[in-house]
């Protein structure tokens, strides 16, 4: 089966896999220091490590990059004269509120539905569209029921591999892979704690272990790889009426994110995640460069009446990580 | 025409004011001495070099009382509309309301240039985590926040979707401090694909006519936005009337930068060029004076031109200046190190082109808008620069970095890979900060070094032609 | 007893040792650092104890902090240098809602509450120009003394312009700015007004005063003027700003011993 690797959470990995193909939502490793196809001053840490893994990848057969974020749009002009590989830039609307917003998310599906056919992909019908939804709404379900049985790590690595269909495992809370029972006792302990940001490289995954190390649990991961980048519920009524619809509404709704415009719904929704997992205080992460982000800091602070900690990153983890620790540590002084 | 043209320095000015009053020249009523704007606080005057023509002074001070003519509108019981990154078309909107007066508030971003930071505008900023690691059009914040150099508009209207993560990201927290937006979609301009019915743009490029379609609703929501506030409707009459004003200013500023561009010596100063070219976006709060103070500006250069004189060396290097600078001391340093201004990219072409006339108005616009070059890919800018090189004959090419932004440093690359494949001339990439002082010898020092390649080259051309 | 406070910061290693019962500081002391820390702390820390007529013995419970802090072996426990100098400017100035505290290679503010204890804090360790290393590069380029800086500054008729947010290029404008024959005054004002700017942007609005100015930075004449001048509030400088982080870990060490 062919594989279309991707990052952004506004492509669905339900309509390349009703197209036949494998939808690889890409967990990135990181910046390669060797890289040099693209400039690193200036350039977001996310966007240089997504150009190398789209230029590097031997195992893709298509590629698809998303106008969410200015440079994510400018490394699709750097990766189509870079590599053969082929890639389809999809233009997701920032503004969100009008109907022709809306249709213009779905008109650019339908033109992805057309490069994934170019591919070799089959344009779904209504049903396997349906069928498709179904089997991912139920996956996206078990890794969220999941979530009190997992570290926060396991959490995301969860949710990473939920485009893979993978999330039954986690259904079970005494599975292995889940905290020991003694360890999720110990976790009720310690303080708890949202991550807050734009999207997770692999490599910092190791973050969330890190918190835990020093006092704090994640109970809410709203960065672009964790909760916050999934998928809402289907309703699933309208699913089976005009599953591209309900598909379309329920990610282009759905998914709440620094950059729309306005973007009062990640405010909404944070104010009722934040509220709902007693959260005590807010680590907010972020790449340098990375504008959309960074200009939340300011604003989530002066909204919000918790502590907020700004980590931010250049994507060098072992420069990073001892400020990291540094950091957190007296954060999680200060909160203990 | 004034008779010798010259760049002269503040000091020289005042004299030089004198001289044509004496002279009886004839001034608007925003006319007087530069220097006067000095003790407003634009403390930089003191160090740029100026083009020494009366429709010169008018060009500057025309520019340096915007703020007194939006507070006469305010007065006056006119709407004012701040029209935010969308540069040059919902302007052409809204001048066609009699009672709207729009402008620029992204132009903020050279009052911390031209107050030598004295305003404390990006300390602002800074206070509200817009940090310098943004762009400086973070001192828009600031002027919101202080209100001391606009007044606070009734309207903003802001273009997102494929603008820049800066100026999104900006306005954004202009938003979350009060201040409604209303906010239009400017879609990512793509290629047409096979057998998809394509539009061509002002300035030749195809697009999909879907998308003309899709921005084009975009301005009705606009427009309908602008009635309510104006309690006026604009029909399409107006709208026309509206667009072939704008068209009047483009049409001058196309004459005015072939000239500037193509003529021997260089007729006038890329300083003021910079200054002429940026009012196709906001029209300086006037639409009407606009019009007048290009057309007084063009005809001392047709004159120059005519009589055969300029204001440089013959022999100046020919650069091509892609992005706008933040300091706009660094165009008088260029001249300084032996180059000219021949072909610019400030990356609002779309403003420059001719909006048609021969389609609906609106639709008219939206073909404007979509031909926005941050809208599209770098390639096509890119593509489009190279084609601007051969047209104005450019020697090599300046590619200015705008500290921060969002797109400059991957777009910079393409931009500087593609001309470097494309044509045979040097790229020399640099990054101006609002206050290049402490700067001023590394630059100086990378454009001379520009300049003499440059000259090297031509003498390497001259000596394999002197060979044959 | 006492109890122990050992500060390794970048630039210098401080002890402050107090009283248990009483908080009083009974000795202190402050050595540049270098290479082997745990060592040089140590021997800090003896000499301390000896100039203070006491023995290890007398010491119930020893805290490090700064960021050298998991090097110091003969420390009890670490603790980070937020919570230390919180604790230390609110022993020395019960009334300070806001620390700014600019050390060797950091910067940070603290915001407290009423009873000295942390509410928020943000900090910049990313970049040097923001920290006192900025003015050492500043004071190394100048050829004048760290210590005259201040009174340099206060010649100042027009701070320069610095722009870049690296220390490596500010060095370049420095140059920059002394080819083009801007006066070493215009220039040290221009690096301090620099550094109270990433300040401000670190600080965020509404800092609610007062406002105490600790770390080795405070001690530099003109930075604290600086500061005040950014912020627009007035800004004061703890007394012994070098020891206030030691002081905390001592007061937090004794508070464990309880």
């Amino acid at each position: 089966m062919k594989t279309i690797i991707y990052t952004c959470p506004y492509v669905p990995a339900e309509w390349i896999a009703a197209h036949g193909l494998h939808a690889g939502r890409v967990l990135l490793d990181g910046v390669d220091p060797g890289f040099s196809a693209a400039r690193a001053e200036g350039v977001c840490p996310y966007v240089r490590s997504f150009i190398g893994e789209v230029i590097n990848n031997r195992g893709a057969d298509g590629a698809v990059v998303t106008t969410v974020c200015d440079q994510m749009r400018r490394a699709f002009d750097i990766i189509v004269r870079n590599c053969d590989l082929p890639a389809f830039l999809m233009n997701v609307p920032s503004t969100w509120q009008t109907l022709a917003a809306q249709k213009l998310y779905v008109d650019e599906l339908k033109r992805l539905g057309g490069f994934l056919i170019g591919l070799g992909g089959k344009a779904p019908s209504k049903d396997t569209l349906a069928e498709t939804m179904l089997a991912y709404d139920d996956a996206r379900t078990s890794i969220r029921s999941a979530r009190e049985h997992l570290s926060a790590k396991q959490f995301a690595e969860a949710i990473a591999a939920g485009g893979s269909l993978k999330g039954e495992a986690f259904g079970d809370g005494s599975s292995d892979s889940g905290h020991p029972q003694a360890a999720l006792e110990a976790a009720t302990l310690r303080v708890p704690l949202a991550i807050v940001g734009g999207p997770l490289m692999k490599p910092d995954f190791d973050l969330l272990d890190m918190i835990e190390q020093l006092g704090g649990r994640v109970v809410l991961d709203a960065t672009e790889t964790g909760e916050r980048g999934m998928c809402p519920k289907f309703d699933r009524r309208r699913l089976r009426e005009d599953p591209l619809l309900e598909l379309a509404d329920a990610y282009f709704a759905g998914i709440p994110d620094a950059s729309r415009r306005p973007n009062s719904e990640l405010y909404r929704w944070l104010k009722r995640e934040l509220a709902g997992r007693a959260v005590r205080g807010i680590i907010f992460r972020r790449y340098v460069w990375c504008d959309l982000w960074h200009a939340e800091l300011g604003r989530l602070k002066e909204w919000c009446n918790l502590p907020v900690l700004d980590i931010d990153s250049a994507g060098d983890n072992e420069t990073d990580r001892p400020r990291i620790s540094n950091r957190i540590r007296a954060f999680m002084e200060m909160l203990q | 025409m004034t008779d010798a043209p010259e760049r002269i320095t503040l000091e020289e000015w005042d004299v030089q004011y004198e001289k044509l009053r004496r002279a009886g020249m004839r001034q608007p009523q925003y006319g007087g001495p530069l220097s006067r704007h000095v003790e407003d606080g634009d403390h930089r005057l003191r160090k740029l070099r100026y083009d020494n023509s009366a429709a010169a002074l008018r060009l500057w001070n025309f520019l340096l009382t915007e703020e007194d003519r939006l507070r006469e509108a305010r007065s006056a019981g006119k709407k004012i509309v701040g029209t935010m990154k969308d540069l040059g078309t919902v302007p052409v909107m809204a001048y066609c309301f009699d009672n709207v007066t729009a402008f620029y508030p992204d132009g903020a971003w050279w009052i911390p240039c031209v107050m030598e930071l004295s305003d404390g505008l990006l300390e602002v900023a800074d206070s509200l985590g817009i940090d310098e690691s943004f762009c400086p059009v973070r001192a828009m914040l600031g002027a919101f926040v202080t209100g001391a150099h606009f007044p606070i508009p009734d309207m903003l209207i802001c273009s997102v979707g494929a603008t820049c993560d800066d100026f999104s990201a900006i306005a954004q927290r202009l938003n979350g401090l009060g201040h409604p937006i209303f906010w239009w979609e400017m879609p990512h301009r793509r290629c047409p694909e096979q057998d998809e019915p394509a539009v061509i743009l002002p300035g030749g490029i195809a697009a999909p006519k879907c998308q003309v379609e899709f921005v084009k609703s975009e301005l009705e929501r606009v427009k309908a936005a602008l009635e309510e506030l104006a309690g006026e409707r604009l029909d399409e009459e107006k709208l026309s009337a509206g667009i072939s004003q704008a068209n009047r200013v483009r049409q001058y500023l196309a004459e005015l930068r072939y000239l500037a561009f193509t003529a021997e010596p260089c007729p006038i100063p890329a300083l003021e060029m910079l200054i002429a070219e940026m009012l196709a976006i906001h029209f300086c709060s006037d639409r009407r004076e606009t019009i007048a103070v290009l057309g007084e500006l063009l005809e001392e250069v047709r004159g120059r031109v005519n009589a055969g004189l300029g204001v440089l060396d013959a022999d100046a290097a020919r650069i091509f200046w892609v992005n706008p600078v933040a300091d706009l001391q660094v165009m008088n340093l260029l001249e300084d190190c032996g180059g000219r201004v021949c072909g610019t990219e400030y990356l609002f072409t779309h403003a420059l082109d001719m909006i048609p006339q021969d389609v609906p108005p609106l639709e008219a616009l939206a073909r404007c808008a979509l031909a926005d070059p941050m809208a599209g890919s770098s390639i096509d800018r890119a593509e489009r620069i190279c084609a601007d090189v051969r047209r104005f004959g450019a020697e090599a090419v300046l590619i200015s970095r705008i500290p921060g932004a969002s797109h400059c440093a991957l777009e910079g690359q393409v931009i500087s890979e593609i001309v470097a494949e494309t044509l045979d001339v040097p790229v020399l990439e640099i990054e101006v900060p609002p206050v290049t002082d402490s700067m001023s010898p590394t630059l100086r020092t990378r454009i001379e070094a520009l300049v003499e390649t440059v000259r090297a080259r031509r003498r390497a051309t001259q000596g394999i032609r002197s060979d044959r | 007893m006492i109890c122990a406070g050992i500060d390794a910061g970048s630039r210098t290693i401080k002890v402050v040792l107090i009283d248990t019962d009483s908080l009083e500081i009974v000795g202190k002391g402050l050595t540049d650092q270098g290479v082997e820390q745990d060592k040089l702390a140590s021997g800090l820390f003896k000499k301390v104890l000896k100039s203070s007529g006491a023995t290890e013995k007398d010491v119930a419970a020893t805290v490090a902090t700064g960021y050298g802090r998991n090097a110091v072996g003969i420390a009890d426990t670490t603790i980070t240098e937020i919570t230390c100098h919180a604790v230390g400017v609110h022993r020395l100035m019960p009334t300070a809602r806001t620390v700014i505290d600019i050390g060797g290679q950091d910067s940070k503010l603290v915001r407290l509450d009423g009873s000295g204890k942390v509410r928020d804090f943000a900090m910049n360790d990313r970049c040097a120009a923001g920290t006192g290393r900025f003015l050492e590069v500043t004071a190394v380029r100048l050829g004048v003394e760290l210590d005259t800086l201040g009174k340099l500054a206060a010649g100042s008729r027009r701070p320069a312009a610095i722009s870049s947010m690296c220390v490596v290029f500010a060095e370049t404008e420095i140059t920059g700015l002394l080819a083009c024959g801007t006066g070493r005054e215009d220039i040290v004002a221009g690096v301090q007004a620099a550094i109270a700017s990433r300040i401000v942007a670190m600080a965020g609005r509404n800092i609610e005063p007062p406002i105490v100015f600790t770390g080795g930075v405070a001690m530099v004449s003109g930075m604290a003027a600086a500061l005040q001048t950014a912020l627009g509030q007035t800004v004061t400088v703890a007394p012994q700003p070098q020891m206030t982080g030691a002081l905390g870990a001592a007061i937090l060490a004794a508070d464990r011993n309880r």
